[in-house]
């Protein structure tokens, strides 16, 4: 004989439930906001400009101070020196340049001519000398062949 | 047609990959500054375009078609899932290949600039995306929901394309998308540029599709799981 009775199905785990799947939602975004504010307040939120450049730093030389900033510039040619901590050179910008007595060893990319990022600080209120504690290499976005007869621009002219 | 461009995806990918590592390694020139560092723009570029821009893309235009109700689908909801874990993985590469590039070019691994500040956010965007997912048990409630924080997360991206405009950024300036459409690299470097846009895209493709199927693979044995469960119950009944 046939079995028409159905069986019980007793529900293994109880149905999903909506306040439940809210409250996980929101435990979900707000540990999401405590990280990026995290990485907000490390980041974006002190250093929206990474650098101030060579003329900014000239222009607002009096409220700087000795206050730790990240100064960005070219480095001029023939200004650079080795010394026993670390190297001296000279950053530019298009109005002024400011000398720079930076320790600790420069990145291998380090060179004349090339754009810098120096942290540090000027020695006092009235000092023009900068002390970097550590440099960075800013490149630019061009890429151009070491051997320049390789590479033609879509001009056809060598770079 | 559709069926063999599905085959030949695979191949494809291999060969605009092969293409690339030898064209990156072995026939294009040092740059004049970087030297041999800059072989790392046919890599990290190409990956951040995909983390972006393909595959954060992707997950948006798929979100929007989700939270539209004319388009919504639960195909929509899967390649928006699928679309948002690739860009995450895709993201992690950004970071890293970035971070190898940055030590020996600027001289630190990491900068706290706009840039990479707001490419490692767009990275916790992701994350969130997946944990609120999985926070959900109903699937039209996980799918809406999600939806709406991807479409809310995608205002990051052109915060991270324009920064390094907007701001002043340790990270450097478009080389390829530039504000006067000059292209700031030439010849061969240029070419192999273009070529790992095109492998790194087609490597996307190839893993939506494989993530994508293995969603609808999940999905249906996880249905014909429950099936045989209630079989196997009413087995019990009747005996």
């Amino acid at each position: 004989m046939a079995v028409t009775e159905r069986p019980e199905l007793t529900p293994v785990a109880p149905p999903p439930s909506a306040s439940r799947s809210r409250r996980r939602s929101l435990a979900v975004l707000v540990v999401l906001a405590l990280a990026i504010v995290a990485l907000l307040s490390q980041g974006l939120l002190h250093n929206l400009n990474y650098f101030k450049t060579v003329d900014e730093v000239l222009a607002s030389r009096e409220s700087i101070g000795t206050g730790v900033i990240r100064l960005e510039g070219v480095v001029a040619p023939h200004s650079i020196r080795r010394t026993n901590v670390g190297t001296d050179f000279v950053v530019t910008g298009p109005r002024g340049s400011i000398p720079v007595d930076a320790s600790g060893t420069p990145p291998q990319l380090f060179q004349a001519n090339i754009p810098v990022v120096v942290v540090g600080h000027f020695a006092s209120a009235s000092s023009t000398t900068f002390f970097g504690s550590a440099i960075m290499v800013k490149h630019t976005a061009a890429y151009i062949a070491q051997y320049p007869n390789r590479v033609k621009a879509p001009n056809g002219s060598v770079r | 047609m559709k069926l063999l461009a599905q085959r030949l995806l695979g191949p494809v990918t291999l060969v605009s990959m092969a293409l690339t590592i030898w064209l990156g390694l072995v026939v294009t020139p040092p740059d004049k500054v970087q030297g041999n560092l800059a072989r790392l723009v046919y890599v990290h570029p190409a990956v951040a375009w995909v983390a972006l821009y393909l595959s954060f893309g992707t997950a948006t235009i798929a979100s929007v078609l989700y939270l539209w109700p004319r388009t919504r689908s639960a195909t929509a909801d899967r390649v928006a899932h699928s679309a948002m874990e690739v860009s995450l993985v895709f993201i992690a590469l950004t970071l890293i290949t970035g971070s190898i590039w940055g030590r020996p070019t600027w001289g630190v691994w990491w900068a706290w600039d706009a840039r990479l500040t707001s490419t490692a956010i767009l990275g916790l965007l992701a994350v969130g995306y997946l944990a609120l997912r999985r926070a959900n048990d109903d699937p039209e409630l996980r799918a809406k929901r999600s939806a709406v924080f991807a479409v809310l997360s995608a205002i990051n991206v052109p915060i991270i394309h324009f920064s390094v405009l907007w701001w002043k950024t340790l990270h450097q300036g478009a080389t390829v998308f530039t504000a006067n459409r000059t292209l700031l690299i030439h010849g061969i470097m240029a070419w192999t540029l273009l070529i790992s846009f095109v492998a790194f895209s087609l490597a996307y493709c190839w893993l939506l599709r494989a993530r994508y199927r293995l969603e609808v693979a999940r999905e249906t044995l996880g249905a014909r799981a429950i099936d045989d469960a209630l079989a196997a119950r009413v087995l019990e009944g009747r005996s």
